[in-house]
């Protein structure tokens, strides 16, 4: 028997729902096995309740976070709706609550459906950041690195990778970045590529709009 | 005091993992460190041959980790420094005969007994690069100017800062200088400014690395060559000496060289 500070995932409940608390060193195949067993002994138990995952110890790429909404979904009904990444920083999945925090700990800025996603560090090849409404970087996007936001992105660096704006749709969407040179970039339904060759250093910032239902990129 | 573990990786294959090793542990262990290289990459084992000791192999890390023999059993001693040690990988298994837990709890045995112990980490990012550096303390990012490399070494390092391994260092691989001087070449800034992280040397691209790895024997033993002394001025750093990087083209002797001609 393991002491109860190793098991894979702890589960507390609080006055809104449940906080799944992962361990730091367990692989996350056996996170799963656990959760999926956990959730298939308490039967109902788990029906219909919110849960948060605490990813601030743990590292979760964004593939292992949709395997545990739907483990959670499938096994026992319940929906994930909150991933607390650090201290001023969290996503939520499920608006359908308003987006506001399950758990009272998370600072009121977070509270508004419309607050953006704050980055702060830069965003590496095989990162994925799926942000609910506008998303700000402050640090590099590099190549391989994809940022998808609903509304505006705003990168304090140079975008190199690939950032998706409006991803809902919504054609008035900007990104911005000190520098644009992009793999591809995408705002609501419209893809553009950047064309070969070395382009002028922008003189401040770019910015990145439709014009005439076409991608432009600007300088200011 | 506990060693320091170390571990060498890229991501993408074939930059230089596994010469770096090599060198820097022959580096230090001529700095009179005690020193152990653990070759991680189970089923495609490289560092024997580039240590020149593929024929003295009896027992390997798995068979460590499966309890078939004692750890002292598996290291074999390098033929010129006596303080150099290498644990081989098995060739006829595969990455998931080793867990990552296991590879914790071996690198911290060995980093008893150590100043060094240095993890050749294999190409990837699967089951042994996690087994790799599960263990280590530090990791060095081996790149070469190219934009796949250097996109592979992004995606490690963002692996290696998530799996909350902070101390990260760079080495720069095959530079050839006069490709950089014409615009044909990405220089170290440029991968230095993408990558974001301490650089901790330069290695010219040098036809020595090919007829060494050859010969089995380091480069560091040879002293005229470039990329040998870049070698030793890495290990250097990395043992905590302060080494300036010239003119701020990292280990820049071609451009002291030239300087020299100059006048």
């Amino acid at each position: 028997m393991q002491p109860s500070d190793t098991l894979p995932v702890q589960i507390k409940a609080t006055r809104k729902g449940f906080t799944l608390i992962p361990d730091r060193d367990t692989p996350f195949a056996e996170i799963l096995t656990y959760l999926e067993r956990r959730l298939k002994e308490s039967r109902e138990f788990f029906q219909r309740s919110t849960v948060a995952l605490d990813a601030r110890n743990r590292a979760f790429g964004t593939d292992e976070i949709l395997q545990i909404h739907r483990v959670l979904k499938d096994h026992g009904g319940a929906s994930l709706a909150e991933v607390r990444l650090e201290e001023d920083l969290s996503f939520w999945l499920d608006t359908r609550n308003g987006g506001s925090p399950l758990d009272s700990k998370v600072s009121k800025s977070k509270q508004q459906d419309n607050a953006p996603l704050i980055v702060k560090h830069t965003c590496r090849s095989g990162m994925q950041i799926v942000a609910p409404s506008d998303c700000l970087i402050l640090g590099d996007v590099n190549p391989g690195a994809e940022v998808l936001a609903m509304g505006d992105i705003i990168v304090f660096g140079n975008l190199r990778g690939v950032a998706h704006a409006g991803a809902g749709g919504n054609r008035s969407a900007k990104i911005w970045a000190l520098s644009i040179e992009p793999n591809q970039i995408r705002i609501a339904d419209l893809v553009a590529v950047p064309p070969r060759g070395n382009k002028p250093t922008p003189k401040r910032f770019e910015i990145a709009e439709i014009q005439n239902n076409l991608i432009e990129v600007i300088t200011i | 005091m506990a060693g320091k573990t170390i571990v060498v990786t890229s991501g993408k294959g074939g930059v230089g993992k596994t010469t770096t090793v090599a060198n820097i542990g022959t580096v230090l262990a001529k700095k009179k460190h005690s020193v152990v290289m653990l070759d991680a990459d189970i089923g495609l084992r490289n560092l024997d041959v580039v240590m020149g000791l593929e024929n003295r192999i009896v027992y390997n890390l798995v068979d460590i980790i499966e309890g078939k023999c004692r750890k002292e059993q598996a290291m074999l001693r390098d033929r010129k420094l006596n303080n150099l040690f290498i644990i081989p990988a098995a060739q006829t298994r595969e990455k998931d005969a080793v867990q990552p837990e296991q590879m914790k709890e071996l690198c911290r045995q060995l980093a008893e007994e150590f100043d060094f112990v240095i993890i050749d980490c294999p190409a990837g990012i699967e089951r042994g690069f996690k087994n790799a550096v599960a263990g280590a303390e530090i990791a060095i990012v081996v790149t070469t100017p190219e934009v796949s490399a250097i996109r592979d070494a992004d995606r490690v390092i963002g692996l290696l800062e998530a799996s909350l391994l902070k101390d990260i260092h760079l080495i720069v691989n095959r530079l050839n200088y006069r490709m950089v001087k014409k615009g044909d070449m990405m220089s170290t800034e440029d991968i230095v400014n993408l990558l974001s992280v301490p650089l901790l040397g330069v290695v010219p691209e040098s036809e020595d690395v090919v007829i060494s790895t050859n010969r089995g024997v380091p480069l560091v033993h040879d002293r005229g060559s470039k990329a040998g002394i870049a070698f030793q001025r890495i290990a250097a750093r990395l043992n905590g000496e302060s080494i300036p990087f010239d003119n701020g083209y990292g280990d820049g002797f071609l451009e002291r060289f030239k300087r020299l001609f100059r006048g």
